[in-house]
């Protein structure tokens, strides 16, 4: 398997540089993978500069979409009348494209680090708040008769009971998060920003270095790649029984 | 049965309504019976006749709106897990926890030593017959090994009372009549009290002591049956005269009710 995948990699790999070898392609519009490695050679600092940058930006975004989505979905899911009101509010208000919103988080926050820390929160925000809301209140009721039956406290209602019970939902509204996250860091740092793979990407693109677009491509490729690693670490310790439940059948 | 045993379950003149304002509806009217301690009691009804209402207002769940819930001769206004274990329709375990730690749950939550739940809930399974089966997942037992799961978990606090909602209500025939024998086995190994709630009225017949007939709307007990057949009762009881007469004197007073409530329907026309 592993074998097979290698090979068709380096098929990928070997016809995508015979296209730009034999020009059947402008350099403006692909870059052939070597091409692309002689770039990241060249400016290589620059790369691990803004890489380090991006890095930071997602983690930090992740961990607070992670904390205050599942929360505030928490919270909306315990009261019904809450996730009968927000739900709604919130879902229709994300209806336009959120990158309308991004002049005003400047505004609010600057072109530094914080606006796009904040603007890929919020991207990344609902999905997990609305999954972990569903999550919550499909839970059977008699889940929560028990819980009060064997005397819970509602801390542990909330905690042994009804997260647990919701994490497969949660996790799914997560994979959605996540994506979001890394996709509005990149976006944000395209649009206005002084650094990271976004900005790089952007940057040459304005002098036609296709190459190096390509490669920031790559890289932010890599990002997403990594958030979803992390997130496969969560999966696999919260929803294992989830798992097993399902290749039972 | 036997006259002189304490009452252990008492309720007076319980009433529940729901929705206040122009048009509240009565669930429960003038509910009034008394358990006696050891005895095994079944309540039937058409579904919809506020049975499950009834039963977490016995177990504290669900405040009454007037009337009052006795156990042990002290009112309940809340959950009293240490005397009282509820079941539901579906065995309600928690899919990521194996078998034995499902049973410990109850106690885990009120913060028993690891050593002591874990002897506690040994016992329990090897009770309803699990023993082997106590490091899987519940997902890998049938329908009727969950319930008895259930059945283990609800034990293992040792509560005096154990409330069932429709416990083998989703299971299928065969299964049902084996869970029947296997919850008298049960009982009259433990000496728990058992309120059980079923729509079967063979079910009903075949396990009590004594069985409350329930109408509907608003729910009220219309009539009380006292079982004398003998124990330990076996499945050919089922097919006996007195038996048969039994079950429809129940359908009776079940279906007399059915027939009122259409002819008011008819005259509201």
């Amino acid at each position: 398997m592993t074998v097979r995948r290698a090979l068709t990699i380096l098929m990928v790999l070997g016809l995508w540089e015979a296209v730009r070898r034999f020009d059947l392609v402008r350099p403006l519009l692909l870059a052939s993978p070597t091409e692309i490695a002689s770039a990241l050679v060249k400016s290589w600092l620059d790369y691990v500069i803004a890489l380090r940058l991006t890095a930071i930006e997602i983690a930090i975004a992740l961990a607070c979409a992670w904390t205050l989505g599942i929360a505030a979905g928490t919270i909306a899911g315990l009261r019904p009348f809450l996730s009968a009101t927000a739900g709604p509010l919130l879902s229709s208000l994300f209806a336009i494209p959120l990158i309308s919103w991004y002049p005003l988080f400047m505004v609010w926050f600057g072109i530094g680090i914080t606006s796009k820390i904040a603007y890929a929160i919020v991207s990344g925000f609902l999905p997990i708040a609305i999954n972990t809301m569903n999550g919550i209140r499909t839970v059977d009721d008699q889940y929560l008769l028990l819980g009060k039956a064997i005397g819970c406290s509602r801390r542990q209602i909330i905690f042994r009971i009804l997260l647990p019970m919701a994490m497969p939902s949660i996790v799914s509204g997560l994979r959605i998060g996540t994506a979001l996250v890394v996709i509005g860091v990149i976006v944000a740092e395209m649009l206005s920003s002084l650094g990271g793979i976004g900005y790089l990407i952007s940057y040459y693109r304005s002098i036609y270095a296709t190459e190096h677009v390509y490669l920031g491509i790559l890289l932010a490729l890599g990002c997403a790649f990594a958030a979803n690693w992390g997130l496969g670490f969560v999966e696999r310790r919260f929803t294992h029984w989830r798992v097993l439940q399902i290749e039972e059948r | 049965m036997t006259a002189g045993r304490p009452l252990v379950i008492e309720t007076r003149g319980l009433r529940k309504v729901y929705g206040i304002g122009r048009a509240p509806l009565v669930a429960l009217q003038d509910i009034s019976f008394a358990v006696e301690e050891g005895s095994f009691v079944s309540l039937v009804g058409p579904s919809g006749c506020g049975k499950s209402t009834l039963l977490q207002m016995l177990a504290g769940l669900v405040p009454s709106t007037a009337g009052e819930v006795l156990v042990d001769g002290v009112a309940v206004h809340q959950p009293a897990p240490e005397k009282i274990s509820v079941m539901f329709q579906d065995a309600t375990l928690l899919p990521w926890k194996r078998v034995a730690e499902n049973v410990e749950f109850p106690l885990e939550v009120r913060g028993m030593k690891v050593a002591e739940r874990r002897k506690r809930a040994a016992a329990m399974l090897s009770l309803v017959g699990l023993a082997d089966f106590a490091q899987r997942y519940p997902h890998e037992l049938s329908g009727g090994m969950r319930q008895r799961v259930s059945i283990a978990r609800a034990l293992a606090p040792d509560p005096r009372i154990m409330l069932m909602d429709e416990p083998f209500g989703a299971l299928d025939e065969q299964t049902r009549i084996k869970m029947g024998h296997e919850l008298l086995r049960i009982w009259e190994k433990t000496g728990k009290t058992i309120f059980f709630i079923t729509h079967s009225l063979t079910e009903a017949l075949f396990l009590a002591d004594t069985v409350l007939v329930m109408s509907h709307r608003p729910g009220q007990i219309v009539g009380t049956i006292k079982v004398d057949l003998p124990r330990p009762r076996t499945y050919e009881i089922i097919g006996s005269a007195e038996f048969g007469a039994m079950r429809n004197r129940i359908w009776k007073l079940i279906s007399q009710d059915d027939r009122e409530v259409i002819g008011e329907g008819m005259a509201g026309l």
